[in-house]
């Protein structure tokens, strides 16, 4: 313990229990997420094998897109609900886009981003020019986009699609589908971009003190419509997985999950204050929610527990944080 | 007053007594062993300069803070540690500098919020409560209309009635957080007049306050901390003002600041019929290299905008700005600092850093472009640059990753200044560069100032301290209603009326010169 207190610089020495703690805390997640796994892997045999690990990675994919997209709205200290409505708008214009253009893999993939870019852009501009709070503007999004979903499909699911509607989902490159490589690019881009770009670092300045980026030379209007627009595209690819991966477009698809995305920011260490947060955190965070999905899927517990432990387990991730945010403002 | 009750002890009890103190905040000690007491009936002052641990001890003394060792003892009973609770049930009231009233409830509301009046159902007694609120606001010679919404209130009014609040419910020792830093020069004396009417009621009142008047005028008996140690405690009778001043600072006052070097003879920043709000004088002038020109003025009077405008965080109405020759884009930060400009906010926490951010990543934000390549930052760039910087400003951190958070005030500050100069700075724009540090670090930021300046650059600094005016500008402007209504060359500011002379183009009325204290 003594060669703990020493590493510390004498300025800030502290107490080894505090300095415990606090790599404790900010190490929680990895720990309840080996613990959770750990307890799967004990309790059921089927949990522990490729084949399950290889799910929980595709279920994982179109959620970790949006979540992805959610933690740099977050950081900037805002919030993007419309996501899901935007996931299924793009899945039902992609979806048309592959009825009525024919038997091209590529055409609806443009239209899923264009839509997600759309939407995204939408609510980057109302926010950042018109300067509407996040909240309301995306709460709107959300209501419009469902609404556009409908629309396009006239009520209804989009079915009959050519096979190449599916190549998105379902194309396979060293084992792995198209969307968990495009998660794993994901998460190593965004990773790299907010730790070691402008861009991240104003990202987080924006976040963390707008008027203080500004005086610094930040631009904070054109980073927060960008957030939103990123936010958009990642929303779109995210509904063209979902839908790809069953070769159809369903006006209901993604619905409730800009909650889960949030959640998963939450469980990340992400500050809904903005400028505190890591996609690293996210990546766990997610991981998190969607090994307890699976787990539990594999123990038979009914879907309604289901929700009700994960509504827990979230709660209790933000309690942590809050807590930890507190013995650190002492 | 301060009568015993025969069957108590015959010394008085104190009100309240702190004894031993200790406190730190992420490793750096705030307060070293504090040991006073407060008889009832008694005002105290409690000075020191910002950082000093003033704010700090009335938490602890009010219960929100649990220090890391010592106690408190309120009338002979112990403050449970850090029980804001148990303080307030012993008659021990604080009223914050940032005040705790809710603004969109009305006066009578804010007094009985907590423990409302009720009647026999249960149901809110609003006519009890405001018959009893008019009662008190009468007793400390308020006119106010109890319904009167609280926001609609002067802040002055507004603390009155926090202090009433806190004593009407029956507390015996008040404790007053800077209570005259947001209130007018008139409302003053009405706080004064209220301190010394609970004052004869027995009640012991402790203050904070960096303006020697106020210590005068209010107080019986002076506490002076300084970075975290007491180092005075004396019956104002027996200290002079620079006494006071010297226990609080440590030294002469004179110390604090460096000589100053000539200014260069090149015009850098040209301001020229900036018109900072709709209806305000243009103002004109211009800062040489090597020059400080300080801006004095009261709160309001537009130090402040004329800087924003200058630099461009707020847009002028009409007028130019040139630095260096080159016109300024008026509104936009990003040209200002491409032309050499730079800036040290007021509200270093509002508008200065992004506190949640390392050193290394607040020095990088403005200088952003020369420390990457193709928007990829390069990290060895940012230390070798910002390590130097820092470096020569003596930042104390854990090295540049080290979050502004956890940084002193005067750290931080340090931090807002250097980030400017890993590049080239023309012009520098300061806004009370020195509010909210410690004294250690004050005279560390004038030693910057006049090396900057020496260097070459043109600062224009709006101070509402006025040696920092006096003894650092070669020339200085005094502002009133978003204008310049003064201009007072070197020889004006060494002339021993010039406090004076400021005080009354500031205010705008031909007073009688403020009144020697010391005497």
């Amino acid at each position: 313990m003594n060669t703990t207190i020493e590493a510390l610089p004498a300025v800030q020495r502290r107490d080894w229990k505090e300095f415990a703690s606090a790599f404790l805390v900010r190490h929680i997640m990895v720990v309840v997420m080996l613990l959770i796994v750990a307890f799967f892997a004990y309790r059921s045999a089927r949990f522990a094998t490729p084949d399950n690990l290889t799910n929980i990675l595709i279920a994982a994919a179109p959620f970790a897109l949006i979540a992805l997209g959610q933690t740099l709205v977050i950081l900037t200290g805002g919030i993007d609900l419309s996501v899901g409505s935007v996931m299924a708008a793009s899945a039902m214009a992609a979806a048309w886009t592959a009825k009525n253009a024919g038997d091209n893999p590529l055409l609806p993939l443009v239209a899923a981003v264009v839509t997600g870019l759309l939407a995204g852009s939408i609510n980057g501009l109302i926010v950042s020019k018109f300067e509407v709070p996040p909240f309301i503007t995306t709460l709107g999004m959300l209501t419009l986009a469902s609404g556009i979903a409908y629309v396009i499909g006239n009520g209804a699911p989009i079915n009959g699609l050519p096979a190449s509607f599916g190549t998105f989902a379902n194309t396979q490159i060293l084992g792995l589908t198209l969307p968990v490589i495009l998660m794993i690019l994901a998460i190593l881009v965004l990773a790299f971009v907010m730790k070691r770009t402008n861009y991240g670092l104003r990202v987080y300045a924006i976040g963390g003190n707008r008027l203080a980026a500004e005086i610094a030379g930040v631009r904070s209007r054109n980073i927060l419509f960008s957030v939103y627009a990123i936010s958009g595209v990642l929303a779109g690819l995210s509904g063209l997985m979902l839908a790809s991966r069953v070769i159809t477009g369903a006006p209901n698809l993604g619905q409730g999950y800009e909650l889960d995305a949030i959640a998963a920011v939450v469980i990340g260490g992400a500050s809904l204050m903005g400028g505190r947060g890591t996609i690293w955190g996210t990546a766990i965070g997610l991981l998190l929610i969607q090994t307890i999905n699976n787990g539990l899927d594999l123990l038979l517990v009914p879907a309604y527990w289901q929700n009700v432990i994960k509504g827990v387990i979230i709660v209790a991730a933000v309690g942590v944080d809050v807590w930890a945010a507190r013995r650190g403002s002492r | 007053m301060s009568t015993v009750q025969p069957d108590d002890r015959t010394t008085v009890v104190p009100m309240l007594e702190c004894s031993g103190i200790t406190m730190s905040f992420g490793g750096i000690p705030v307060l070293k062993g504090i040991t006073f007491t407060l008889e009832p009936g008694t005002v105290t002052a409690l000075a020191g300069e910002n950082g000093a641990g003033k704010s700090t001890l009335m938490k602890i003394a009010s219960g929100q803070y649990r220090p890391d060792n010592g106690q408190v003892q309120v009338r002979g009973q112990h403050l449970p540690s850090g029980s804001a609770q148990a303080a307030y049930s012993l008659g021990v009231a604080i009223v914050p500098q940032e005040l705790a009233s809710i603004p969109e409830m009305m006066v009578y509301e804010n007094l009985f919020i907590g423990r409302e009046l009720k009647n026999g159902f249960g149901i809110l007694d609003r006519g009890a409560m405001i018959k009893a609120a008019t009662g008190y606001l009468e007793e400390f010679g308020l006119e106010t209309d109890p319904k009167t919404p609280m926001k609609a209130l002067p802040v002055g009014v507004r603390q009155i009635i926090e202090i009433i609040k806190a004593t009407h419910r029956g507390a015996r020792v008040l404790l007053l957080d800077e209570p005259t830093s947001a209130i007018a020069e008139r409302e003053v004396g009405r706080l004064a007049g209220i301190v010394r009417t609970l004052r004869d009621q027995g009640v012991a009142i402790l203050f904070t306050t960096h303006k020697m008047e106020e210590i005068r005028a209010m107080a019986d008996r002076v506490v002076v901390l300084r970075d975290g140690k007491l180092v005075s405690d004396t019956p104002l009778g027996e200290i002079t003002d620079d006494g006071i001043v010297t226990a609080m600072i440590g030294r002469e006052l004179d110390q604090l600041f460096p000589d100053r070097p000539d200014a260069g003879t090149s015009t850098v920043l040209e301001v020229e019929n900036l018109v900072i709000a709709p209806g305000a004088a243009p103002i004109s002038f211009t800062v040489r290299s090597g020059e400080i020109l300080g801006l004095a003025g009261l709160v309001g009077a537009g130090r402040t905008e004329l800087i924003e405008c200058i630099y461009g965080i707020r847009k002028p109405v009409s007028g130019t700005v040139r630095v260096s020759g080159s016109t300024l884009k008026p509104g936009a930060p990003l040209s200002s600092i491409a032309r050499n400009l730079a800036i040290v906010p007021e509200d270093r926490k509002g508008a200065g850093a992004v506190l949640s951010m390392s050193v290394l990543d607040n020095a990088t934000l403005p200088r952003i472009a020369a420390f990457s390549k193709f928007g990829i930052l390069s990290r060895r760039k940012r230390q070798g640059a910002i390590g130097t910087v820092m470096k020569s400003m003596r930042l104390k951190s854990n090295g540049l990753d080290q979050h502004l958070e956890n940084l002193s005030g005067g750290n931080q500050q340090k931090v807002v200044f250097g980030r400017w100069l890993t590049g080239q700075v023309d012009a520098l724009l300061l806004d009370e560069p020195t509010r909210g540090v410690d004294v250690g670090a004050r005279s560390e930021i004038y030693r910057i100032i006049t090396e900057l300046s020496s260097a070459g650059m043109a600062v224009v600094m709006a101070s509402s301290d006025m040696p920092e005016i006096l003894s650092l500008s070669h020339r200085a402007f005094v502002m009133r209603e978003l204008g310049v209504v003064g201009e007072l060359d070197r020889a004006q500011l060494d002339s021993p009326t010039v406090q004076d002379t400021i005080f009354r183009l500031a205010s705008g009325q031909n007073a009688a010169p403020v009144k020697d204290t010391t005497s």
